[in-house]
């Protein structure tokens, strides 16, 4: 066997392989054409259906996708329902990830639209149709002013999540269905952790206990699995307690060798040259720096409210129906076609809206756990993750380290070096195995580099990174790499700023040449009356020092974002909190502004996350958390009011699920040092003490 | 035993008498609407009233509540009728992935019948224990105050 005939391209890893052994399954990532839109909208006895070709988790895509079609085929609202696909209704569509579906699914649905409007005029009823890639200056849908494409309108699916009705994966019900879970080591899957005993005979005894699995199929990772199935959920809990599984694992870490191995001095110690460049200019190392700088970002759960679950079915004639509440449909299809040996054709997987995901729902973990003990116990089963699982078997935003360095002259950036190390993102170790990563390491990878290019004009620029593998699962999270890389990019700027003794917003627009850019960071100049408020407020007697911060940014070259933040402390207390955030984003044709705005307040909202909250601390071979008590996400009273302006000026429509975040943190952290002299380097902060911490 | 929901008696079998609320409702009753989120109290999204007040489900021994008056979110609505709560809700297009707004709406309903026109403080107070990841505060302190407005 060959494991290794391998060969990179450089737009991406194309992986062939003589046999199937030990590779993971690789998600597929097909670009949606014109022909596919005709299997997402289809018209019969008077009225339309959309199967929706992306998946429903919060950023309100069944709205906006239905105002397109309802634009193009001009139709009253009523006459379109909306469906959520399974893996029967359409042909395969990738990942709902990246904030592409507008940018990407919009314009074929448009033209599959238009195709069934015209042969509807024409009398058509009974014809399978090839789609016309009408262009776009041809489209009802992408133009201003249209009936339902640019203004706000009522959410779908809104009546039915504020009656309680189901929606979501946990809430579908079978008949005969009992509960399920399994049971691992509690340590990460990363080791390996096989069971040594366990009683099987209290187990048995509790009242409600259905079966016991045990099935190699039940490995996460390289975590052995037990299946525990009963008649209720709560007698889960007791059978779990009856049967006090003793398991051994083979390893141990703690917190303090990730930082370790994560540490961006100490990469720089073990090799001058990191493993990925991002711009490959030379640098003279010996320089005197003006601004020098090191910021650690760590760990961090996607804390979606909804954790994940799954409910399978077997009918009698051997077809798996699955249904899922996650980013991808198709891909549990393919794992759970390859793991269990069934063939495709008899696999439906079943999307559901997605209680948030943020990136953390892409990979098969509680599904394939469904459908093995729906096989084994020849019951329909639902597996409902428990907060606990949920953190210790997904996967999180990977902890970085990051070192800035930067020389000025006369006021402008002359050398530019940003060095930084990262566990895995788009290769993340959820799946891929180590010594497969070893492989995809020659690639890079784009997921950690997301946001590192450096936006600003430098006569000399090197931006490079390591890639580490650490022994906690670490993957995709909203922004992906953008996030830390905006928060730590904008901060260092922000630092250049004051050193060339230029206003934050002048400096940034003296080394900018995108119009886009420029034009949002003017434009939230405006709206927060920027040079009124821009120096701290330095009352005499003061009981209160206020602060504010600018930050801007691009996400994937293709949506722009300006914000900016005030803060607040408390002399006496030192608690500090933000009082306002403006935020400026283009994202070009806007579909639905209402619901962009809400995702950049989202967005923001996570930028106060990542300034404030977002840490998942490491103990005992293990994530330390079971409880939002133990990795806590913001409080109401964190959340400043927001403003939103959205800049459209006709360009082709991108994204807004993940931009305004790239700008958050920093404008946050920026308002945070003009009000108390200090550089938060090393995230998140404590807000209710901050200034006692630092006095 | 018989539980009082939403002004309807359920009868909960022996089999589902050692089990919380919240997975009664789901599971055994099928009311889905109340959500579970963490299983420790600390989200809210499984927020329901019991005689009113804005409790957690999942920390509620079914067996406790025979005597109670239990309302989850299926139960605001007056027949065809919204409450104004979740009309609110849907005008100010609070919902992005939804999951934890019956929680959030249950905790407003109980605070608007305490305080009529609540401040923002007490806003943030009475929803400090109802957490949301996608960013939703801003939109739910606008509903809320929308019908402080109107009632």
């Amino acid at each position: 066997m060959n494991r290794r005939q391998f060969a990179a391209i450089t737009s991406g890893l194309i992986v062939t392989f003589t046999t199937g052994c030990a590779l993971p399954v690789i998600p597929k990532r097909p670009k949606p054409e014109y022909a596919d839109g005709l299997s997402w909208i289809r018209f019969a006895e008077g009225r339309y259906t959309l199967f929706i070709p992306r998946v429903e988790m919060g950023q309100n895509i069944l709205t906006a996708l239905k105002q397109i079609a309802c634009e193009e085929l001009t139709i009253e609202w009523h006459l379109l329902n909306v469906k959520i696909a399974s893996t029967a209704d359409i042909v395969r569509v990738r990942a709902t990830v990246g904030s592409e579906s507008i940018k990407d699914f919009a314009l074929p649905l448009a033209q599959a639209c238009a195709t069934l409007r015209e042969a509807i005029l024409m009398g058509l009823t009974q014809k399978r149709l090839e789609a016309k890639a009408l262009p776009v200056s041809e489209l009802r849908s992408f133009k201003a002013n249209g009936k339902f494409v640019g203004r706000t309108v009522v959410i779908e699916q809104g009546n039915a999540i504020v009656t309680g009705q189901p929606l979501y994966v946990g809430d579908v019900r079978r008949k005969g269905m009992v509960y399920g879970r399994v049971l691992r080591a509690n340590a990460s899957p990363e080791l390996e952790s096989t069971l040594v005993s366990f009683n099987e005979a209290a187990a048995k005894a509790v009242p409600g206990f259905v079966s016991i699995v045990r099935s190699r199929l039940l490995l996460l990772a390289n975590s052995e699995g037990i299946g525990i199935v009963a008649s209720t959920p709560g007698a889960l809990d007791r059978i779990e307690l009856a049967l006090v599984p003793v398991w051994k694992t083979v390893g141990a870490f703690n917190q303090i060798e990730i930082d370790r191995s994560i540490d961006i001095d100490r990469r720089f110690d073990l090799s001058p040259s990191l493993m990925k460049k991002v711009h490959s200019d030379s640098v003279d190392k010996n320089s005197q720096w003006d601004v020098d700088l090191r910021f650690d970002i760590p760990l961090a759960a996607h804390a979606p409210i909804q954790p994940r679950a799954s409910v399978a079915e077997f009918s009698n004639d051997g077809v798996l129906q699955i249904w899922v509440g996650t980013q991808d449909v198709f891909y549990q299809r393919d794992v759970i076609s390859k793991r269990m040996g069934i063939d495709e054709a008899s696999i439906i997987v079943h999307g559901t809206r997605v209680g948030g995901a943020f990136g953390g729902k892409t990979i098969c973990t509680v599904e394939l756990e469904a459908a093995v003990l729906a096989k084994e116990a020849q019951m329909p089963v639902k597996v409902q993750w428990t907060r606990a699982q949920e953190f210790q078997f997904g996967f999180h935003r990977p902890p970085s380290s990051h070192r800035v360095r930067v020389s000025l002259s006369e006021g402008r950036l002359n050398t530019w070096w940003h060095g930084f190390s990262s566990s895995h993102i788009l290769f993340t170790n959820a799946i891929v195995p180590a010594w497969l990563q070893k492989i995809t390491n020659l690639v890079g990878d784009d997921g950690v580099a997301r946001g590192a290019s450096l936006l600003y004009n430098a006569k000399v620029r090197r931006t490079e990174f390591d890639l580490v593998r650490i022994p906690i699962f670490t993957g995709p999270w909203r922004g992906l790499g953008a996030g830390a890389n905006g928060l730590v990019i904008e901060s260092a700027i922000d630092e250049c700023a004051l050193f060339a003794k230029t206003d934050p917003i002048e400096f940034r627009l003296q080394h900018l040449d995108d119009p886009r850019l420029i034009r949002v960071l003017k434009r939230v100049a405006v709206t927060s009356q920027w040079g009124f408020k821009a120096a701290a407020e330095a009352l005499p007697n003061a009981t209160i020092i206020r602060g504010r911060g600018v930050a801007c940014g691009v996400y994937k070259g293709m949506s722009y974002v300006a914000v900016v933040a005030d803060v607040e402390m408390l002399k006496e207390s030192g608690a500090i909190r933000v009082t306002k955030i403006w935020c400026v984003h283009d994202c070009g044709i806007v579909i639905n502004p209402d619901q962009v705005k809400a995702q950049c307040e989202g967005n923001l909202v996570w930028g106060i996350s990542m300034v404030f909250s977002d840490l998942l601390p490491v103990g005992k071979s293990k994530v330390a958390a079971s409880t939002f008590g133990d990795s806590p996400i913001p409080l109401f009273a964190e959340i400043p009011p927001m403003e939103i302006d959205l800049i459209d000026a006709g360009e082709p429509p991108s994204g807004a699920g993940e931009t305004a975040i790239v700008a958050a943190g920093a404008a946050i952290a920026n308002a945070i040092r003009a009000a108390t002299g200090i550089r938060v380097q090393r995230f998140p902060i404590k807000a209710s003490s901050f200034g006692r911490q630092v006095a | 035993m018989k539980l009082q929901i939403n002004g309807v008696v359920a009868e909960v079998p022996t089999g589902w008498q050692n089990e919380t609320l919240l997975s009664v409702l789901r599971e055994q009753i099928g009311l889905v609407g109340t959500k579970y989120g963490c299983g420790e109290g600390l989200c809210g999204a499984c927020t329901v009233l019991i005689d009113g007040v804005a409790q957690r489900s999942c920390l509620l021994e079914v067996r406790t509540l025979a005597s109670k008056a239990i309302t989850t979110i299926e139960g605001l609505a007056n027949g065809g009728k919204l409450h104004s709560v979740q009309q609110a809700w849907i005008d100010e297009a609070v919902p992005q992935c939804g999951y934890c707004q019956a929680g959030q709406i249950m905790s407003t309903v109980a605070l608007l019948k305490v305080i009529r026109k609540p401040t923002d403080a007490q806003i943030d107070e009475a929803l400090a224990g109802n957490l949301c990841r996608c960013g939703t505060h801003q939109r739910i302190r606008c509903a809320v105050r929308r019908v402080a407005e109107i009632v």
